[in-house]
């Protein structure tokens, strides 16, 4: 499916250009269609989003319609702790157990059940409040968020809601150089903890549902962002940061596909210049990064072209779903009224207190997080292409400064793990974890290509070896008799064979086919195995071509 | 902590809207009920209970008549817990709770609750391996 990409990029102080691109939209946007929950699973790759992007000049007054419009977007996340029981029970939690095998009297509510909180809950939620630099509550409290429905077994959920555990805070990140690149800084209003529901599956055709209750209870941190985002973009960028970190700090796997990271948007639009918010619209059902980008934007879209034709009244504070087959966003059955979730403190759970000491104690045991990697490696002179590489999986950041800390030259280093390394380990379909390679033999690699000991060449073919079997670099040039020749007499002998086995070559040379060079230094290449130093051996070669002529 | 005093006052959105801003739209929440009523220095009167909401929130049928006959008998208990209004809290901090013990925390070590097939055969409505419920596409 051909479906291009209408986005508005606004006119930042940093940002390079404003760029539209438009969409070709067939059929009437706000055609109402049955409000079918989709569940699409769609490949996750663990980078930022590349989004396919095409010229269109087909409307220029789309192009003008969202020029005149300014889009609020604030996103509201839930991550799914990796703790080894759920938040109130010591029932384990494994993704894809057999449904309902992870189960209690406490998870699945039945009378007289008292949950006990998870002290890893408090920890993971402590770091990831300090992480996005809030502001930490030390007394907090849970809350009872009170409502109906077959995945909620208790006929509540354990929240908090008037007193979260982190308020206040921010997130830096840096767009994607495919999208003109800049630094962003977004607010975090909140982060609290709470407690996940089960599954519930709908059976297709049938008049029943289906609840596994192996997920409900599972320890969430809901993190709540400012309405700072301008563009889909921005808020999938916000969104894979978010990613970033939680697996940096290592309290989530942060897996959309999983659903342990699933984030709602709210988007609305604004004349610019006005002051006032427009109405709000939520978007659910989001499985990727780039459905967040394609929604977002589409979302704008929609709501801009309603405004300017004047019915701006049809844009009504709802849920809608985002729908990746048509990609388009679709209206829920609208709620009558709002939902009323009669708050009051959890009278089972004591009040959280957090000391100082305890905080500060965490404070100083977190990571390296991925926007302090990304200013350490700009001030190391690297590109920012480079940097947002290599920043974004925590274990290749860590092969990264494990290799350059043992002295290896940090261009090529990077190189080495972007360039051949990262395709191996795509082919492969490993980690970084997993390749035989260890740093140490990646440093001597590239002491030994620095150092002349061997070429290039040969270089990239023992890389291979050492990917797939492991081994250190001076066994393998050792074992295989890899070192380069740089004796001009050895390479000098190695091409009068050459030439004296190749004389028809030779007159051709000689008569003007001056591109037969290559073959020559090809022929010597293959006698010397390849580890005739290219640049001596072009030398040689060359002055005895022309030597006797 | 008189930030916490300040919370009490405002009117809570149960959902994160946008941000405190003046201009945000202004989303109308009932949050709890009349419980969180500070007092202040006149004796402020409890609101009486829609008692036809409170019995279709907490799914409890009643037939016309039985609203009508425990609208006040309901209004009596609040009454009576009323008195407590009497008060003179100027002086006092709004506590979180209503207990002052600390922590109850437990370490994150996994344990198998034993009786499992218990729970699952006290589940009314079950079809291996799930627990078959009518079908609901709506949250409340």
């Amino acid at each position: 499916m051909a479906s291009t990409l209408f986005r508005t990029i606004q006119i930042h102080p940093f940002s390079l250009y404003p760029t539209a691109i438009c969409r070709r939209r067939n059929g009437v946007l706000y055609c109402t269609m049955k409000s079918t929950q989709t569940q699409t699973a769609t490949q996750e790759k663990q980078q930022p989003p590349k989004v396919k992007v095409s010229q269109h000049t087909q409307s220029k007054t789309l192009d003008k319609i969202t020029r005149d419009y300014e889009a609020i977007i604030g996103i509201e996340t839930h991550v799914q702790l990796s703790t080894l029981t759920k938040a109130f029970c010591s029932c384990p939690y494994n993704y894809g157990s057999q449904p309902n095998t992870s189960i209690c009297p406490i998870c699945m509510g039945l009378p007289g059940a008292l949950p006990v909180l998870n002290s890893k809950v408090i920890e993971f939620a402590v770091k990831l409040g300090l992480a996005l630099n809030c502001k930490l509550s030390l007394n907090s409290k849970f809350d009872r968020k009170q409502y109906f429905y077959p995945d909620l077994p208790k006929g509540y959920q354990i929240s908090q809601f008037d007193i979260p555990i982190a308020t206040g805070g921010y997130i830096d990140l840096d767009l994607p150089l495919e999208f003109g690149g800049g630094h962003r800084k977004f607010g975090i209003t909140r982060v609290h903890m709470e407690e996940d529901a089960g599954k519930l599956l709908h059976s297709g055709n049938g008049d029943y549902s289906q609840v596994d209750l192996n997920r409900a209870g599972v320890p969430l941190l809901e993190i709540v962002s400012e309405p700072d985002m301008r563009t889909g973009i921005e808020a999938a960028e916000y969104a894979a940061e978010l990613q970033r970190v939680v697996r940096y700090l290592g309290v989530s796997n942060g897996n959309m596909q999983e659903g342990s990271l699933r984030c709602d948007v709210n988007v609305s639009i604004r004349p610019v210049g006005q002051s006032e918010f427009g109405t709000k619209v939520e978007i659910k059902n989001l499985n990727s990064f780039s459905s967040i980008n394609r929604a977002i934007d589409f979302e704008i879209s929609r709501q801009a072209l309603l405004h300017t034709q004047g019915h701006d009244d049809q844009i009504v504070q709802e849920t809608r779903l985002w729908e990746e087959g048509a990609q388009k966003t679709v209206t829920m059955r609208k709620k009558e009224g709002l939902a009323d979730y009669r708050y009051f403190p959890e009278p089972d759970l004591p009040e959280v207190i957090l000391t100082q000491e305890y905080v500060d104690g965490i404070r100083n045991s977190l990571p390296e997080l991925p926007e302090m990697k990304r200013r350490r490696y700009e001030k190391m002179g690297l590109s920012m292409q480079d940097v947002l590489f290599l920043a974004n999986d925590v274990n290749v950041a860590e092969y990264f400064d494990a290799t350059i800390s043992r002295g290896a030259d940090i261009k090529l280093a990077a190189n080495w793990i972007m360039g051949d390394i990262a395709a191996y380990m795509k082919n492969e379909k490993l980690s970084i974890n997993e390749i035989k390679l260890m740093p140490e033999e990646l440093v001597e690699l590239i002491a030994s290509i620095k150092g002349g000991t061997i070429s290039g060449k040969i270089g990239k073919e023992i890389l291979f070896e050492l990917l797939a079997k492991g081994g250190t670099v001076k066994g393998l040039i050792e074992e295989k008799d890899l070192v380069q020749i740089v004796d001009p007499v050895e390479i000098g002998k190695m091409v009068d064979k050459v030439l004296s086995e190749n004389p028809k070559q030779l007159e051709q040379y000689r008569g003007g086919k001056t591109k037969l060079q290559g073959f020559f230094a090809g022929q010597v290449m293959k006698i010397s195995k390849g580890k005739a130093n290219p640049v001596l051996l072009n030398k040689i070669l060359l002055e005895k071509l022309n030597a006797k002529s | 902590m008189g930030s916490r005093a300040l919370l009490m006052l405002t009117n809570f959105k149960f959902k994160s809207s946008f941000a405190s801003s003046s201009s945000k739209p202004f989303y109308l929440v009932k949050s709890s009920p009349t419980i969180r009523k500070l007092s202040t220095k006149t004796r402020s009167s409890l609101q009486p209970p829609d008692v036809r909401r409170l019995a279709e929130t907490a799914r409890i049928s009643l037939a016309p008549n039985e609203v009508e006959e425990f609208a006040p008998k309901i209004r009596q208990v609040i009454d009576w817990f009323g008195q407590l209004q009497a008060v003179d809290l100027d002086s006092v901090e709004p506590a979180f709770r209503a207990d002052t013990e600390g922590d109850n925390l437990r370490e994150d070590v996994p344990e198998t609750f034993e009786n499992k097939e218990a729970l699952i055969a006290s589940v009314p409505s079950y079809k291996e391996p799930y627990i078959k419920v009518p079908k609901v596409l709506n949250k409340e």
